[in-house]
């Protein structure tokens, strides 16, 4: 078994090399390593998952200073598993969707190594047994994120999206690095078991607990997309598809809620719970409501990843770590299909994000339409798909739990129900209705069965499958019942009914009546407010740009040039001798100067050693 | 063999090369093949240097009424900056490989022979003639290659470090005084009578030469103004040769009084982390934020430093190589871009991924390793010192973490502006072709950013005994 995990962990950083490297001769080469290399890895993780008995575990010593040891070693449990699970399966379907989907990309060998990087930097996250570890792999994504987005980087919006993306999660990263050392400090270990056991034991101080659970929650806000550090999730848009799919929908984006769940002892004695929950509510909120205006279908996903990861934080704030980590499972797998299912419309539709352009694709892409529509009915919440089980199961940990009862319970009830008006609104606006722009509805191209259809429906199938999986799952994560609330799913679906036909007629019923809606000046203020995502970004961006750059650095640099320069020039007892060569020097050869200076040494040499005798 | 052709050797062959050579390929060559064997030297004495206290190489000219006698010893801490002075050399020559004059390449090999007198010999008197000597091929090297300011600047540059060679020598002076001995492997803090004065005067006098702040405002002009190649000397071995003898004679030498202020070794290193960061955050002039970014470093090596304790001199140690791995393709880099655009200012540039994309590769991988990506050895780096300025300082030391974000935001957008992007007209019509030989020493340094970001405890095996010793006895080595 070993032998097998050190391949599942180094196997992706190879292949990313040499499908780099096979590229440049031949680029489907690069295409085929990285398929077969997500295949293998995927079939290792199912080995391990079968043959899973008791926590897999590897020490190795990274490197040592002084009495100061750093371990790195490997640690894979039930909860590892399952994110492994995610990771590799739907790593290896993103890759083969790519095929099609990058196919007229000149840049293929860079696209597979980058993913390849990313696929390898998620398993070393999810394996980790140290801190160390976990961060390397936590950058590693983060790096992979970084340069994806901006794939395209010649064009100016995938750039900037980059930078905005690697700023705002590193942001949150100098947090988690900051707690790395904080943490060792207080027990002199990294391991995240033996942290979580010291942490219950009281061995830690409980204040220094707290302000590490909540540094590293920082760091999950900033790589999960949470509020406040949220916009770069949806500039994250401007990469490729697959690559929004994979990253900003199914995999990187867990890894904040994967370190909660992996520190969760820790969490919980630090009674750090409550904050995870009330950042959940708010961005859960705050994501739903803005995904209702969007136009751009990826950006509908990405504020919709948003909210639900908030609601799987909730769940973990609850303290409930099956509802959170179930409905982190379910989302993943519907999230994916869902834009993959949206790549696959852009595809067929020459790259047109803009849900208004579209519309009665359902004629045309009938498989897409299917197939999207069962990822729809899973995120809102319709039984029996798995979203249903794992979002009731959150909002009944809220309302059960003492600590989350009252505005956050209610605030994370209200972003679930919304789930249907967005979503669904979505689906309609792509598949239903009529087609908005003829000439490209003319256009429409059929898309290939076996390289786009074949994984939306593998990712479809899965997320109806799982509906019944649902407590089998929760039991092997945390050994506990998902939690249950008499009634609570009868409400729900009732709510998700009646906005369905509310979505139904306004948007696919009386669309005008909507397009009217518009322009009354408190609709389309409301409606200018949630497109920007409550104006977040504007404000750190303004924050950011006037008392950082413009203020300190600003301030600093005059201060720099204007005066530690001049003062250290002219104001020091040798300014006059310095004012003053440097006057003559202008007129000196540097041969002059130097044999001056040497003679200078010597005259000094002398004196010292004349007067140290007497 | 006799460690004395090591330190006049060269400078007699740069002599007889500067005369006699005027086909600069031979004297390319003589240089590599001289850098090349010193480094295997230099790797061979680890073993002499393995255990952790001086080892003597041999003792010169002696003279009864100056005590001037060229004592040459070694220690694992001197062994290491050794083989990073000349494995810097051979890059540093081979990526000046397009400088065709025999006379830069004869000053390259004059500079080996006193770098190596200042790190082997332990005499004070010996120790600042070289220390001095340094500065001359320097200065001609940076007043005759560099950029249009040249003059200024390089006159600044000698002027600045030689008014901090002027109290390092008063310290000298004062330690010579009171304990009567010349010879650092002999002195004990207990000797001195004034041990404060000597402190502060060593202090900054070292501390210009790292820099620290308030003393680092002649490294930008003298850094902008160098050719790259020389750039890469200047941050890799003349500031390191700074942070040598911070260690070796503020600290080791003299701990309790080191102990006693390492607060204000503390502060000015943190104020030169921020402060160097903000400065490089507002810089858009390509070269200036690469300088400043390098200030920044060595703050950090300043906090390491201010530690006075084994794992953070280790730490300071690794930081330090660390430094000058990351922040020398920077400069190589940013050089070439200027040489090929005729621009310093990064508005001219942008979109040179698509024009040179392995430069543009290395650039990114050394700016990710700079801002302290794990994977590379910037992060080790600061890892490290975190953890070991925590324990020292306690936990408001985790604020060494703002450090990286102010360095991820000078960075990332110099990226923006100078790897992504449009493609600029300015790096449109310019030809990026550099010869092998230039290409093969970015490669060398992207390799080794990666190797020891990811097998660090190869780097560490062998620095960290160099301050083994200095736990036990809690000071003098």
């Amino acid at each position: 078994m070993n032998t097998l995990i050190i391949i599942l962990l180094t196997l992706p950083f190879v292949s990313a090399i040499i499908a780099y490297i096979a590229g440049r001769s031949n680029q489907k080469y690069s295409f085929w390593i990285a398929e077969i290399t997500g295949i293998i890895l995927f079939a290792i993780t199912l080995i391990l998952f079968f043959n899973y008995s008791k926590p897999y575990s590897i020490d190795i010593e990274w490197f040592k200073f002084a009495n100061i040891s750093m371990p790195m070693g490997i640690y894979i449990d039930s909860l590892s598993l399952v994110m492994l699970l995610i990771a590799t399966g739907l790593g290896a379907l993103d890759i083969h969707f790519a095929h099609d989907y990058m196919q007229d990309d000149p840049h293929k060998p860079r696209y597979y190594s980058e993913v390849l990087f990313f696929i390898g930097g998620m398993i070393l996250l999810v394996s980790a047994a140290e801190m160390t570890g976990l961060f390397m792999g936590w950058e590693f994504m983060g790096v992979a994120s970084y340069l994806l987005i901006s794939f395209w980087h010649h064009q100016k919006a995938p750039a900037d999206a980059g930078v905005s993306a690697f700023l705002f999660t590193r942001f949150g990263d100098i947090f988690l690095f900051a707690a790395i050392g904080i943490l060792f400090y207080a027990s002199n270990t990294l391991n995240l078991e033996q942290l979580n056991t010291m942490a219950v034991s009281g061995k830690i101080d409980k204040d220094i607990l707290f302000v590490s659970a909540l540094f590293i929650f920082i760091a999950a806000i900033g790589k999960s997309g949470q509020f406040p550090l949220f916009p770069w999730l949806m500039r994250a848009m401007e990469g490729p598809t697959t690559v929004s799919a994979l990253i900003h929908g199914a995999t990187m984006v867990n890894s904040g809620i994967y370190i909660v769940a992996r520190l969760f002892h820790l969490y919980t004695a630090a009674e750090a719970l409550t904050v995870v929950a009330t950042i959940g509510a708010i961005s859960a909120f705050l994501g739903a409501t803005s995904a209702i205006v969007q136009s751009e279908m990826k950006k509908v996903l990405a504020y919709s990843t948003m909210s639900h990861l908030s609601i799987a934080f909730v769940g973990l704030g609850a303290s409930s770590l099956a509802a959170g980590m179930t409905h982190l499972i379910n989302h993943a797998i519907f999230k994916a299909l869902l834009f993959l299912g949206a790549g696959a419309v852009m595809l067929s539709a020459h790259h047109v994000k803009d849900m208004w352009r579209l519309g009665s694709l359902g004629k045309k892409l009938i498989w897409i339409a299917v197939f999207m529509g069962m990822g729809v009915l899973s995120l809102s919440g319709v039984p029996p798909f798995s979203g249903y089980y794992s979002k009731d199961a959150v909002i009944a940990a809220a309302w059960l739990s003492n600590d989350t009862q009252g505005a956050i319970s209610i605030l994370v009830t209200v972003a679930g129900v919304l789930s249907i008006v967005y979503i669904g609104r979505l689906w309609v606006l792509i598949f239903a209705g009529k087609a908005r722009d003829e000439k490209l509805y003319k256009e429409i191209k059929k898309p290939s069965l076996f390289w786009i259809v074949l994984p939306l429906g593998v990712m479809a199938v899965l997320t109806l499958i799982m509906g019944f999986f649902q407590e089998s799952i929760s039991h092997f994560i945390s050994g506990n019942d998902l939690p249950h609330m008499k009634y609570l799913g009868y409400y729900m679906l009732s709510a998700v009914i009646l906005l369905a036909i509310f979505v139904y007629l306004f948007y696919y019923r009386r669309l005008d009546i909507t397009q009217k809606l518009y322009s009354h000046p408190f609709v389309k203020g409301l409606h200018n407010i949630l497109f920007n995502g409550w104006f977040i970004e504007k404000i750190i961006h303004w924050g950011v740009w006037n008392f950082i750059v413009e203020g300190i650095a600003k301030a600093s640099y005059y201060f720099d040039r204007n005066i530690v320069d001049r003062f250290i020039n002219f104001s020091l007892p040798a300014s006059s001798f310095i004012n003053h060569t440097l006057n003559r020097a202008k007129s000196l050869t540097p041969s002059q100067d130097s044999a001056y200076t040497i003679a200078g040494v010597i005259v000094l040499i002398a004196v010292i050693a004349f007067g140290g005798i007497r | 063999m006799n460690p004395l052709y090591m330190i006049f050797g060269p400078v007699v062959l740069a002599a007889l090369v500067g005369i006699f050579f005027k086909e600069d390929f031979l004297v390319k060559i003589i240089s590599l093949v001289l850098f090349v064997s010193m480094l295997i030297w230099s790797v061979s004495m680890l073993d002499t240097a393995s255990i952790n206290s001086f080892s003597l190489l041999g003792t010169y000219i002696h003279c009864n009424l100056i005590p001037i006698d060229l004592t040459l010893q070694v220690d694992r801490l001197s062994a290491v900056m050794l083989i990073l002075t000349f494995l810097l050399l051979i890059l540093v020559t081979l990526s000046s490989w397009n400088i065709k004059s025999s006379a830069y390449f004869a000053l390259l090999i004059m500079f080996a022979g006193p770098i190596t007198g200042v790190f082997l010999s332990t005499n004070l008197i010996w120790f600042f003639i070289f220390w001095e000597l340094t500065l001359i091929p320097m200065f001609f090297l940076i007043g005759i290659w560099g950029a249009e300011g040249r003059i200024y600047a390089s006159i600044k540059f000698f002027l600045y470090t030689h008014f901090a060679s002027m109290l390092i020598l008063l310290a000298f002076f004062l330690i010579y005084k009171q304990s009567g001995i010349m010879d650092i492997s002999m002195i004990k803090e207990s000797m001195l009578a004034t041990p404060a004065l000597i402190w502060w005067l060593m202090f900054i006098g070292f501390a210009v030469k790292m820099p620290i702040f308030p003393f680092h405002t002649w490294l930008p002009d003298a850094h902008v103004q160098a050719p790259a190649p020389i750039s890469v000397l200047l941050a890799g071995v003349l500031l390191k040769m700074g942070a040598y003898a911070m260690i070796r004679f503020a600290i080791i030498m003299m701990p309790q009084t080191a102990e006693k202020y390492s607060y204000i070794i503390l502060i000015l290193g943190l104020i030169t982390l921020f402060y160097a960061g903000f400065n490089a955050l507002y810089e858009r002039h390509i070269k200036k934020m690469v300088a400043y970014s390098s200030i920044s470093h060595m703050g950090l090596v300043a906090v390491a430093i201010s530690t006075v304790t084994y794992a953070g001199l280790s730490a300071s140690l690794f930081e330090m190589i660390a430094h000058a791995l990351v922040i020398s393709p920077l400069f190589l880099i940013a050089g070439l871009l200027h040489e090929r655009t005729g621009s310093w200012y990064m508005k001219d540039m942008g979109g040179l991924m698509q024009k040179a994309p392995f430069i543009s590769t290395v650039f990114v991988l050394a700016s990710l390793a700079a801002l302290g990506l794990p994977g590379t050895v910037g992060f080790i780096g600061e890892l490290s010192i975190l953890i070991a300025s925590i324990q020292k300082y306690g936990l408001w030391l985790a604020v060494i973490a703002i450090g990286s974000i102010i360095g991820a935001g000078y960075l990332i957008w110099t990226l923006r502006r100078v790897i992504y992007g449009e493609i600029s007209d300015s790096v449109k019509t310019s030809n990026f072709r550099i010869c092998k030989t230039r290409v093969f020493a970015l490669l060398i340094f992207a390799l080794l950013i990666i190797i020891f970001g990811l097998f660090p405890s190869i780097l560490f095996d062998i620095i960290d005994p160099a301050f083994q010793a200095f736990n036990h006895t809690g000071g003098a080595l």
